[in-house]
């Protein structure tokens, strides 16, 4: 027999009360889990979403809200259009690779009920732009035709040859194809040739933005600080501003999130604490025998420092485990909340997430321990054990 | 052997002191079987602590086995607790998760020492509860209790058994029982030092040392 035995047998003594303090580290550490988690799954599912863009930075008009700019790659809607002049005007920088003017809108639908989000491009630009989009079917291959995203064809149950009306406008568009499952915004677009949707606006030169794509990233911090001096009228959105922006939104919903977490977490620790105490006063005598018969102050630390770390570590297991468990739950909720959120799954099982919890459950159990530890070492054992 | 020499025991209890050992002299020689008897309040159970190097005298003396334990500090006199002594009390203080066998192993965990199971079960053995070691002390009754108690004293091979009333909680059939345990194991070699209120029981030991109002009549 050990320490560790001994000290497990003590906890199992008082099976509710034990249960309800484990429950509660539990709950605290499931919610720091998943908190880090989610948020590093935010971070890599924007990345990726980001990546799946192709492109290095779009040009926007001025005067937009810094906000909407900055999800202009994720199609929201600009309200202001560009002048078109501007494309020219780009057109004369070096190391640029491509330039790809998109106009993204909204358009009633009203046979489905529901407003489409139309992404208009050039759609020759579409193997550069979305090199890894695979599409059933072909490209547009002229204005009266479009393809449309995964989780539309899904929905609408609309299949390659399929028609899409907009009755408000009295134009029909045939579907030429379908891209695959992207796991990403991209599958809740239609994507129209550029023509097709200025015709439909009736703003032939108009686009909402343009997408760049340079020939070297890495002269990618030059190319806009030129731009930017020389083009008057604009502001240029990068992936770095997209991502940081989100980022921190991320990072605030975080940092509040895990504040709440932190308190509940001394709760919880403070009734662990309140356990170990109420059990070493009922054992006091107990306690005062095994030092009678050779356990050392520090043996006592040991012991009840022990029983406080494995209520609180294995509470942190049981967290741990509940959050994997629940994170398709838990994911559904939080996504109520935030603003946006990249698709595809947030919480992971993340090893060094996990072991990171799992320290901070022991230093949780170390904090609550010691007082009672220290307050069970000095019990007296003659005062103890007399009577 | 254990000498114990002019000791006096003081506490203070506000501004009074409180004699509660004056002048206590008498030696116990290996196989020895003592009781100490006296009325409540006499100091019994504080001779037994400072004979056990739980607390220290506040003047003279105690040897064990020619070490002088009042000038030890708390690490030696742990040490001296772990290998020499073994401690019975009143109400025997097992734990209550923890099996027979795991009751008698305690004192093994503190003093960082291993022993056989055979060697365990052969003291369990000794005091009668061989086919019980797996039983937790809420299946055992008072007697039962206090022979695993005693095992558990016996479990380091001490030299001396402080035994605190040790069948003060007990019917006269078990405290019989239990004083028979005692006086075999006197038999076989042990020193035994006991408190006691029964008259009868201390009558049959082989030394009684009265107390009264802390000293020796
Ligand atoms: N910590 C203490 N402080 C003050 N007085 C004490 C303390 N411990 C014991 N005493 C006193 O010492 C005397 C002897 O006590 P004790 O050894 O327990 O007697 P017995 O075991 O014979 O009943 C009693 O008067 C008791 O009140
Ligand atoms: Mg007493």
């Amino acid at each position: 027999m050990t320490y560790i035995k001994l000290a497990l047998k003590n906890i199992l003594r008082h099976q509710t009360r034990t249960f309800l303090a484990l429950l509660g580290i539990a709950t605290s550490v499931a919610l720091i889990f998943s908190i880090i988690s989610f948020n590093r799954g935010f971070e890599r599912g924007l990345s990726k979403e980001l990546d799946a863009t192709g492109l290095h930075f779009m040009v926007v008009s001025s005067g937009c809200p810094h906000e909407v700019a900055s999800l202009v790659l994720h199609a929201a809607v600009v309200p202001k259009f560009l002048d078109i002049d501007i494309v020219n005007k780009l057109k004369q920088f070096d190391g640029i690779e491509l330039i790809s003017p998109i106009l993204i809108t909204q358009l009633p639908n009203p046979q489905k009920g529901r407003i489409d989000i139309i992404y208009g491009m050039d759609m020759n630009h579409i193997s550069q732009l979305k090199p890894s989009w695979k599409i059933d079917g072909q490209l547009p291959s002229n204005d009266s035709e479009v393809i449309i995203g995964f989780e539309i064809a899904d929905h609408d149950k609309l299949k390659v040859g399929d028609m899409i009306t907009y009755t408000d406008y009295q134009k029909s568009f045939k579907v030429s194809g379908i891209i695959q499952k992207t796991g990403s915004q991209d599958d809740a677009y239609i994507y129209m040739p550029l023509k097709a949707i200025q015709e439909i606006l009736n703003k032939p030169q108009g686009v909402t933005a343009i997408g760049v794509k340079v020939s070297r990233p890495q002269e990618l911090n030059y190319i806009t600080e030129e731009i930017s001096m020389n083009v008057p009228g604009i502001q240029i959105v990068t992936m770095g501003q997209v991502l940081n922006s989100l980022a921190n939104l991320a990072a605030s919903a975080k940092t509040l999130s895990l504040s709440i977490a932190i308190i509940a977490i001394i709760i919880s620790a403070v009734g662990v604490m309140n356990l170990i105490l109420m059990a070493i006063f009922e054992r006091t005598q107990e306690i005062g025998m095994m030092r009678a018969i050779g356990a050392s102050r520090q043996d006592i630390f040991n012991i009840i420092m022990y029983e406080t770390i494995i209520i609180t570590v294995s509470g942190g297991i049981i967290g741990i485990i509940f959050s994997v468990a629940a994170s398709g739950i838990i994911e559904n909720f939080v996504r109520i909340f935030m603003p946006y959120v990249p698709s595809g799954r947030m919480i992971l099982f993340e090893p060094l997430i996990a072991v990171s919890c799992l320290v901070f459950a022991l230093i949780i159990g170390i904090l609550s321990g010691t007082y009672p530890a220290w307050k069970a070492s000095n019990i007296s054992p003659i005062e103890a054990i007399r009577g | 052997m254990i000498e114990v020499k002019n000791i006096e025991k003081v506490y203070q209890r506000g501004s009074e002191r409180v004699y509660a050992l004056k002048d206590i002299s008498f030696i116990a020689r290996k196989g020895d079987f003592i009781s100490i008897t006296g009325p409540s309040g006499s100091g019994k159970t504080t001779l037994l602590h400072l004979i056990g190097c739980l607390d220290k005298p506040s003047k003279g003396f105690i040897k064990i086995d020619g070490i002088e334990i009042e000038k030890m500090k708390e690490p030696d006199l742990l040490t001296v607790r772990r290998q020499k002594i073994g401690f019975v009390f009143q109400h025997f203080y097992l734990i209550p998760g923890l099996s027979v066998l795991e009751n008698v192993m305690l004192p093994l965990i503190f003093a960082r020492k291993k022993r056989d199971l055979d060697e365990i079960i052969s003291i369990i053995d000794k005091v009668g509860l061989k086919k019980r070691i797996y039983h937790t002390p809420n299946q055992l009754s008072g007697g039962e209790m206090q022979r695993v108690a005693i095992a558990r004293a016996l479990i380091n091979n001490p030299e001396v058994l402080l035994a605190d009333e040790p069948t003060g909680n007990l019917d006269t059939e078990n405290s019989e029982n239990i004083f028979e345990l005692l006086n075999s194991l006197n038999l076989g070699g042990l020193t035994v030092i006991i408190v006691t209120h029964n008259p009868e029981l201390a009558g049959r030991t082989k030394r009684i040392i009265k107390l009264k109002d802390g000293k020796m009549e």
